[in-house]
């Protein structure tokens, strides 16, 4: 298949002593969706700032379309399509005023841009709030009109820095089927997230991120296949504080177990157990019954195959923790953040 | 390649002033201080019109006629200082990153917003006249007088307006932007012939106003409310604008290059 975003080596140091993009190399091929995904201060926006030239790198090679992003910047920024993690549009105006000023920007005649808007306000279903002042807004409305926004050129390439971030289910929902649709009708479409269910659904390919590094490349299903083990999560009840330890211990000795974690369940943040196994189904009726034999009562049991969130776990030694953050899809600093931990 | 320049900057044009006329406030907030002036200050200082010599210094012996092209520049400076703010805004809103990745001119941002705030400024000057004329005040040069003030208020405004957007493009800081306005604003216009008529000014603060801009500025205004039409003095305004003008929109054009990719 035909790449259409080549990356090599790419490094950024900020002020010369934050290493944010350490040197990563990835192709996107064309048509699909590629997803970045990686926690806070990954280096997703950075990358992301250099491909859309709005960011100076630090070396490395990179070519959007055959473009090179330094020398052909201009050329880029016509084929490119841009949702920045800051949602970049402007309050004071309302819904239709921001896109037709979009379209101002693209150098599309009037007639052809009111046409435009139009369909794309039907696109992201704002047709209603179209003359609404942006102040009124909730996170996902202006979430779906800064989408809408990248459109108006009707680009090669969508560039999408963590499209859901801050928004509710259902809003999440409805930009996912907005960029599946778009990408069905041909456009490839890069996107950061933090979130694995997000990239699982989203991308035909993804990258792992983690401190600036790619710590894995590959389909969702070639990634998860990485873990080779179907997941069982259980909760224990019992007054014993040591209950989940002792079945820790018992449940490592089993046949078919590869690993045993502890970990806590649910909102309640009850104790529990997170197994990693071959064949999930065929052990459970031993490991109910072991359990029982040690006076351990079982409170909830799920089985399910290996998600992102153990790839992240195992590649990285750490949770992918998604926090969320207040003012994620409102006006965040520019710049203004402190240093890696 | 002319004509894309000219529809970019118009479209940013538009977009400053549809967001002034929906905050109409922010006409009247650089107002606040103008007014207080004009209204409380000439009051408390009309003596200075009995002062021997003002009369023959000035061509009035009324000092609200004669300040009042002091509460013009002011009206000028405190509104133009205001206009870095809003480029401040948008690089943190990411607004400035959707304009950046747009196929346009980066000139065009500015002058966009350059010429909004040109208007902004006539649309105040015009009020402080206003005000003016209400309270007394007589223009000598009459109605095309009048658009002689606006026109030199609306280039001396953009000029200083660089000032601005040089310090919001360079500290990305709303405070420092408003911070450096104020500071530079009150001395120079005290250190000028714009609140006193130049002899009657300490001998070495006649040599600061001598090469003070708002000395040229303000005596241009001054002329053509108290007198008519004097072009040499409209023309020495025009000098000292243009070379506000050369360096501060020259700086803020490097620093929105060398910062804004
Ligand atoms: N303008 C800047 N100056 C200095 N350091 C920066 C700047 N922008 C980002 N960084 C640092 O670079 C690293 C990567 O940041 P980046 O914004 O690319 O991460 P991210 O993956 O997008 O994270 P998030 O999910 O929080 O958006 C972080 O350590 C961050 O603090
Ligand atoms: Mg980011």
């Amino acid at each position: 298949m035909e790449d259409i975003i080549v990356v090599e080596d790419l490094r950024k140091i900020y002020n010369k002593d934050i290493l944010a993009v350490d040197g990563i190399s990835f192709s996107v091929h064309r048509g699909e969706v590629f997803g970045f995904l990686g926690p806070n201060g990954a280096g997703k926006s950075t990358t992301i700032k250099i491909l859309t030239t709005l960011l100076e790198k630090t070396s490395g090679r990179a070519t959007i379309d055959g473009l090179d992003i330094d020398k052909d910047q201009a050329a880029v920024r016509r084929i490119i399509g841009y949702s920045s993690q800051e949602v970049g549009v402007d309050d004071d105006l309302t819904a239709r005023e921001n896109l037709l000023l979009q379209c101002s920007f693209h150098h599309i005649p009037k007639e052809k841009a009111i046409q435009r808007v139009e369909q794309l306000l039907e696109t992201v279903k704002l047709q209603e709030a179209a003359d609404r002042r942006l102040k009124t807004f909730s996170g996902g409305m202006r979430k779906r009109l800064d989408l809408a926004s990248s459109l108006v050129s009707d680009p090669k390439v969508l560039i999408l820095d963590e499209p859901t971030t801050g928004l509710d289910p259902q809003s999440r929902q409805d930009i996912w089927e907005y960029i599946a649709e778009l990408n069905r009708q041909g456009m490839t479409i890069f996107l950061t997230t933090q979130y694995m269910e997000e990239a699982d659904r989203l991308s035909d390919r993804l990258c792992i991120v983690d401190q600036g590094k790619i710590v894995a490349e590959g389909t969702p299903l070639e990634l998860k296949a990485r873990i080779g083990a179907d997941i069982i999560t259980l909760s224990v009840r019992s007054d014993d504080p040591e209950a989940c330890e002792t079945a820790s211990t018992v449940i490592a000795k089993m046949e078919g177990v590869k690993e045993v974690g502890l970990c806590s369940v649910g909102i309640s943040g009850d104790k529990g157990l997170t197994v990693m196994a071959h064949n999930g189904s065929a052990i459970i009726p031993q490991l109910v019954r072991l359990l029982d034999g040690i006076g351990v009562q079982i409170d909830q049991l799920t089985l399910s195959g290996p998600t992102l969130d153990e790839v992240f776990l195992k590649l990285t030694g750490r949770a992918l923790n998604v926090v969320e953050r207040k003012g994620a899809v409102k006006g965040r600093g520019w710049g203004k953040r402190g240093k890696r931990p | 390649m002319m004509m894309e320049w000219v529809s970019e900057t118009a479209a940013i044009f538009r977009r400053w002033n549809t967001k002034l006329v929906r905050q109409p406030i922010f006409i009247f907030f650089s107002l606040i201080q103008p007014l207080v002036w004009f209204l409380l200050f000439t009051q408390a200082f009309s003596a200075i019109g009995d002062i021997p010599n003002f009369k023959q210094l000035t061509g009035t012996a009324s000092y609200v006629t004669f300040f009042t092209a002091a509460v013009v520049i002011q009206t000028i400076t405190s509104s133009a200082l205001a206009a870095g703010l809003g480029l401040v805004n948008d690089l943190e809103s990411g607004f400035m990153d959707k304009m950046r990745v747009a196929p346009i001119n980066k000139s065009a941002i500015l002058f966009g917003k350059l010429f909004s705030d040109a208007i902004t400024i006539v649309v105040q000057v015009v009020i402080i006249l206003l005000i003016g004329v209400a309270i007394g005040v007589e223009i000598a040069s009459g109605l095309f007088g009048v658009f002689m003030i606006l026109i030199l208020s609306a280039a001396f405004g953009m000029a200083w307006s660089g000032i601005s957007l040089f310090v919001g493009l360079t500290t990305k800081s709303d405070q420092t932007t408003l911070s450096v306005g104020l500071l530079t604003t009150f001395p120079l216009l005290f250190l000028s012939a714009a609140v006193m008529p130049l002899g009657l000014l300490p001998a070495w603060v006649q040599e600061v106003a001598k090469v003070n801009p708002f000395t040229y500025v303000a005596q241009a205004f001054q002329s053509l409310i108290i007198e008519g039409f004097v072009w040499d003095k409209i023309g020495n305004a025009l000098i000292a604008i243009s070379i506000i003008a050369a360096i501060s929109l020259t700086a803020s054009i490097l620093v929105f290059r060398r910062k804004i990719r």
